[in-house]
């Protein structure tokens, strides 16, 4: 069994992990043609919207160790990037290529405003750094609220409606099925091996010849890069952007959870987080219509108290995935 | 990660020192913890630091290896002053430490600690978007066996031994080739059979011209092992010499028995 998981794990990290995948998506991308509903492929769309999110937040929050609390900040810059240019940039060609145009603008924006804010803050440690992105994003809400002329202040802004279901799907398939690659490269690369050792100690790292700020901030951007991207995208299918329902706690939370519910630091945690807290949040909490927060709350306490790992997260005593060893620890309570 | 600048030449002759520290001082607040401390270590030489607890040993190698900031004096490594150098470029330099709480990475394979812990400069920037070369595998895998402890190379690093950590933070050290080796407590908490082979490792190592300058309370290691010794105390030098010189100074002797 400890054999078996192990060859799983070391399937995960190789190609057969990254092939897997490509298999999974190239079954996604002719999901569209088995007849299907729009709402069906809006519903797809969103979740791969959650996955490239989780995917995005395990890079800062997982494999490097600096837990933002603020990461929804660039999904809010890529959103309102998009809105504003959309709405008033006469550089656009038309609706709806413009729109692909904007999106590369959105990631950059959030990349940049990632270097800024990252080059002080990525100075803190532990908590100091959650805190000061928490107050990065209440600050940046506030500040979209107050300069009208651009963002048009709590009025909010109404993006020209495109309906294009089938090209949201495509859109979206493709971004998740590139960042969550992406993130599979980087975890096997020199880089994403200098960026655990970020996260194992800082200090040693830096000491043992390892340029710590320019990677902590370089994988802020690709982070904040990505999210802008989901963001941009996200304000063009919704329609509408203010600041309240951009700049939202909640989505940070759920980039979060999914990733520590998926394990942190894994390339297929949070993807699979993301899918699993998609379900939950369907299936279970629409029967509880309105203590949903609440059900969210007790999974984040019951999440950090039993499977601080994740389900695919590795390490500590015996091997093998965490969930594994939590079934394990409840047959053996259930024993007689 | 990247190419760093060429070292600029020194145009002193070729005994200049490897390591150089001239009137370095830290302090802390009001405590100085380091006050006015000359010191060199000379290539291929193997040096001893002595000195009772607190006597700033453990902030002098922080100070040398840029861990912490210079309040005075100056360092320098082959001749570049590093005074305000930042930890990475020094480490790029070659000069490797090691900790008196051992820093490994616990989460990591032992093996991904040594790969992780290699020479960084050189390369071009993409490089490190490239898994681990083989080369460098070989190199980590041969360190491992040298120090033998190759069969634990998959386990994560925070399953091993104290004593295997130890092994593992100068493999670790070792792994980018420097010139010289900063070893802080390398025998603490570690078997005397182990030591055996520390010291064994160390005078190989030194054998192919590698420097080292060693913190230890484990008088015996420092005596067989070092050609000179600096007692520090109250972090000023108290005595240099010999390991016979300084065993029979009697401020050292005052420090370290004395009331």
């Amino acid at each position: 069994m400890a054999r078996v998981r192990g060859r799983l794990a070391q399937l995960g990290q190789g190609w057969g992990g990254l092939g897997l995948w490509w298999l999974l998506l190239a079954a996604l991308a002719l999901y569209p043609y088995t007849g299907v509903t729009h709402l069906t492929l809006f519903l797809g769309s969103q979740v791969f919207v959650l996955v490239t999110l989780a995917s995005n937040w395990n890079l800062i929050g997982g494999m490097t160790g600096y837990v933002d609390f603020g990461h929804a900040v660039f999904f809010g810059i890529g959103a309102y990037v998009m809105g504003i240019l959309v709405t008033k940039s006469p550089l656009l060609v038309s609706p709806e290529w413009g729109f692909l145009q904007a999106l590369p603008v959105s990631g950059a924006a959030a990349a940049i405003f990632a270097l800024l804010i990252g080059l002080p803050t990525l100075r803190l440690k532990g908590p100091y750094f959650s805190i000061a992105m928490l107050g990065t994003f209440v600050a940046m809400r506030e500040i979209v609220r107050v300069l009208r002329p651009l963002t048009g202040g709590g009025v909010g802004l109404n993006l020209p409606p495109v309906l294009n279901r089938l090209g949201d799907y495509y859109l979206m398939l493709v971004l998740m099925g590139l960042v969550v690659s992406i993130m599979w490269w980087i975890r096997r690369s020199e880089f994403g091996q200098s960026l655990i050792a970020i996260r194992e100690d800082e200090i040693g790292a830096e000491m043992r010849g390892i340029n710590t700020t320019l990677h902590k901030i370089l994988a802020f951007m690709i982070a904040a890069f990505f999210t802008g991207v989901v963001g941009g995208f996200w304000a063009w299918q919704n329609t509408f952007i203010d600041p309240d329902v951009v700049f939202i706690e909640t989505r940070t939370v759920e980039m979060v959870m999914m990733s520590m519910l998926g394990g942190l630091g894994t390339v297929w945690g949070p993807p699979l987080g993301a899918v699993v807290i998609y379900v939950l949040q369907t299936v279970v909490w629409g029967r509880l219509f309105g203590i949903h927060l609440l059900a969210l709350g007790i999974l984040m306490v019951l999440l950090v108290l039993f499977l601080p790992e994740g389900i695919l997260g590795t390490s500590g005593r015996g091997g093998g995935t965490s969930i594994v060893r939590l079934w394990g620890r409840i047959r053996k309570r259930s024993d007689p | 990660m990247g190419p760093y600048p060429e070292t600029v030449r020194s145009v002193t002759d070729g005994s200049r020192p490897l390591l150089e520290g001239r009137g370095l001082t830290k302090r802390f607040g009001g405590l100085t913890a380091v006050n006015r401390v000359d010191f060199a270590v000379q290539p291929g030489e193997i040096v001893g630091l002595i000195g009772p607890n607190g006597s700033g040993k453990t902030t002098l190698f922080d100070c040398l290896s840029r861990l912490e900031r210079i309040d005075g004096g100056r360092v320098l490594f082959k001749g570049t002053d590093i005074t305000r150098a930042s930890p990475h470029r020094v480490a790029r330099m070659g000069l490797s430490r090691t900790f008196q709480v051992i820093r490994v990475y616990r989460k990591m394979k032992v093996l991904d600690n040594m790969l992780v812990s290699r020479r960084w400069s050189g390369d071009s920037y993409l490089r490190v978007m490239r898994s681990s070369s083989a080369e460098m595998v070989r190199r980590a895998r041969e360190l491992l066996e040298f120090l033998r402890i190759a069969p634990l190379a998959d386990e994560p690093a925070g399953h091993l031994s104290g004593g295997q950590r130890r092994l593992l933070e100068i493999g670790m050290a070792l792994m980018p080739d420097p010139d010289i080796l900063l070893l802080d407590e390398a025998t603490s908490g570690v078997n005397p059979t182990l030591i055996e082979t520390i010291k064994d490792h160390i005078r190989t190592l030194n054998g192919q011209g590698k420097a080292f300058l060693l913190i230890e309370h484990n008088i015996n290691f420092i005596a067989d092992l070092c050609t000179r010794v600096y007692a520090l105390n109250h972090g000023e030098t108290m005595a240099e010499g010999t390991p016979r010189e300084i065993m029979e100074n009697d401020a050292v002797i005052d420090a370290y028995f004395g009331a």
